[in-house]
């Protein structure tokens, strides 16, 4: 019984925790403390992919987006605000309909979502599958992958570019 | 003999049978077991830093002829407890123009994720907590962590020292969280695993029948791997010579300059227990974990692993009493202009070695 009900626990503390730091992301009025939220949200989403048994995946969520990118988000806001200038709003006078837009598109997702991925649950037994991803991105995989790569790699040319180009003037 | 992992596993085993006869469970039995052992492994990760803290005071006063802490026990070995003791007493400040719950929530920020980091370490035979399959990304990923609770005490404490302190710490660990990832690629390619369990236990034997299996001893690939390795480490960690975060003659003292009591006990508690972390993570990658000498001897595997990170835990030590501080720029140049091309090159060379080997 214990066996049954613990995921279920679980997995709605987590979507709550979750929800409620998304929340706080959109309406802290300082953008520190949003950023900071936003982290923790994105750690939350981590436990969720462990939770279904993806371990790599929620590895690579803590070390790409929380150990990366918000670290990056959060040095540029270091650089680039006024310390505890919070006054700014987060909203605009349009927030009522972004948000009756927001909350359309989140049903249309749970009426897909319900209807494609109907009857997957929690399965911790899929854990190690880290093997399996490395054979399909360098298997089946291997020309997207490659593609994805070149993608990067145009992308960090391009920020050298401009980065050289604001330096020279 | 005295191999600590067998004894604990049967007693594990008996108590859970011993609850589930009164009733419990299997569920229940199971939660119980890993509320020990999780109990067990926190204390024993706060306890190491106090260990660590003598032993830095120790080898500090020693290379440089004095005594050290003398008055507090036999050879002042209860200095540590006595300054636990004083900081828990001190005054929780908390600075008018900060942001306050930043500021209380910044050091548990960077504190917590160094004990979940312990979960994959191989103490030993038998002795790991729960053996990942992703191990070592798992410890790299977690500890990232800690950075935003050094960037929440540097923005949190509305100060410029401690957001210079931040800013500069931020830079430098994401820095070098690169080339110190990239340099544990080798050791993966070569035992096709990433569970610090498997590396350890893959180490086991000899080479001609003297020289252990240990990935240092594999010629080039293994010595470019180890001392990328550590000198990533020692700049993840902020001490000397990397630890411009908290330079004390240009920032007071960094990010946990308005932090005072148990809060700033608590950085340090992250600052040795990561420093223990690496050395443990060392000892698994490179020196073949619990893996001694002399096989089947009389000492057993754990002793060997608490031996051979307490070695490198050494070199920490010794590193920040010989070598002066980096400038910034310098710093910056030395990553991403030495460490990460010779991590890629390694890389390299690892994958045209495997590729022979098979």
């Amino acid at each position: 019984m214990i066996e049954q009900w613990a995921p279920i626990v679980i997995f709605g503390a987590m979507s709550a925790l979750l929800i409620g730091l998304s929340l706080v992301v959109v309406t802290a009025r300082s953008v520190f403390r949003g950023a900071i939220a936003l982290a923790a949200a994105l750690g939350v989403a981590a436990g969720l992919f462990a939770l279904l048994g993806a371990d790599f995946v929620a590895a690579g969520q803590l070390l790409i987006y929380v150990g990366g990118i918000m670290i990056i988000m959060l040095f540029v806001i270091m650089l680039s605000q006024r310390p505890l200038a919070k006054l700014d709003r987060q909203a605009n006078d349009q927030w009522l309909w972004a948000a009756l837009f927001s909350l359309a598109v989140t049903c249309g997702l749970i009426v897909q979502f319900r209807a494609v991925y109907r009857g997957v649950f929690f399965n911790p037994e899929a854990a190690p599958t880290s093997a399996s991803i490395g054979r399909l991105l360098l298997g089946d995989m291997i020309v997207p992958f490659e593609a994805v790569s070149l993608v990067l790699l145009a992308a960090l040319v391009g920020a050298v570019y401009f980065g050289l180009g604001k330096e020279e003037s | 003999m005295f191999e600590l992992g067998p004894i604990l596993s049967k007693a594990f085993a008996t108590l859970s049978g011993w609850v589930i006869a009164h009733g419990v469970p299997a569920m229940g039995a199971w939660i119980i077991n890993k509320s020990i052992q999780v109990g067990a492994l926190v204390l024993g990760v706060s306890l190491v830093p106090m260990v660590l803290v003598y032993a830095e005071r120790k080898v500090s006063a020693f290379m440089q002829a004095r005594l050290g802490p003398m008055n507090v026990g036999p050879y002042g070995i209860f200095q540590t407890l006595a300054d636990g003791v004083k900081l828990i007493f001190k005054e929780d400040v908390i600075p008018i123009g900060s942001d306050r719950i930043l500021h209380v929530l910044a050091p548990m920020v960077a504190c917590a994720p160094a004990f979940v980091c312990f979960a994959p370490v191989p103490f030993g035979k038998g002795l790991v907590p729960i053996n990942l399959d992703i191990g070592v990304i798992f410890i790299f990923a977690v500890s990232g962590i800690t950075t935003i609770g050094v960037l929440m005490a540097g923005w949190g404490s509305g100060n410029k020292f401690s957001m210079l302190g931040g800013i500069r710490g931020a830079a430098q660990i994401v820095s070098y969280e690169i080339p110190r990832v990239l340099s544990v690629v080798p050791v993966l390619m070569f035992y096709g695993t990433q569970s610090l369990q498997g590396i350890a236990m893959a180490q086991t034997g000899r080479w001609h029948g003297f020289l252990p299996k240990w990935f240092i001893f594999y010629p080039v690939i293994g010595q470019i791997a180890f001392l990328i390795f550590l000198i990533a480490s020692v700049a993840e960690t902020n001490r000397v010579p990397f630890d411009i975060p908290e330079a004390e003659s240009e920032l007071v003292a960094g990010f946990h300059t308005e932090f005072s009591g148990l809060k700033f006990a608590l950085f340090f508690l992250a600052e040795y227990a990561y420093v223990f972390l690496s050395s443990a993570m060392a000892a698994a990658l490179f020196f073949g974990g619990g893996d001694g000498f002399s096989a089947g001897g009389i000492i057993p595997s754990w002793l060997w692993f608490l031996g051979k990170t307490f070695a490198i835990v050494f070199l920490f030590l010794w590193f920040r009493w010989t070598f002066p501080r980096l400038r910034v720029d310098r710093l910056m140049q030395f990553c991403w202009q030495f460490l990460l091309p010779w991590s890629l090159a390694n890389i390299a060379f690892a994958g045209l070695a495997v590729l022979l080997r098979s």
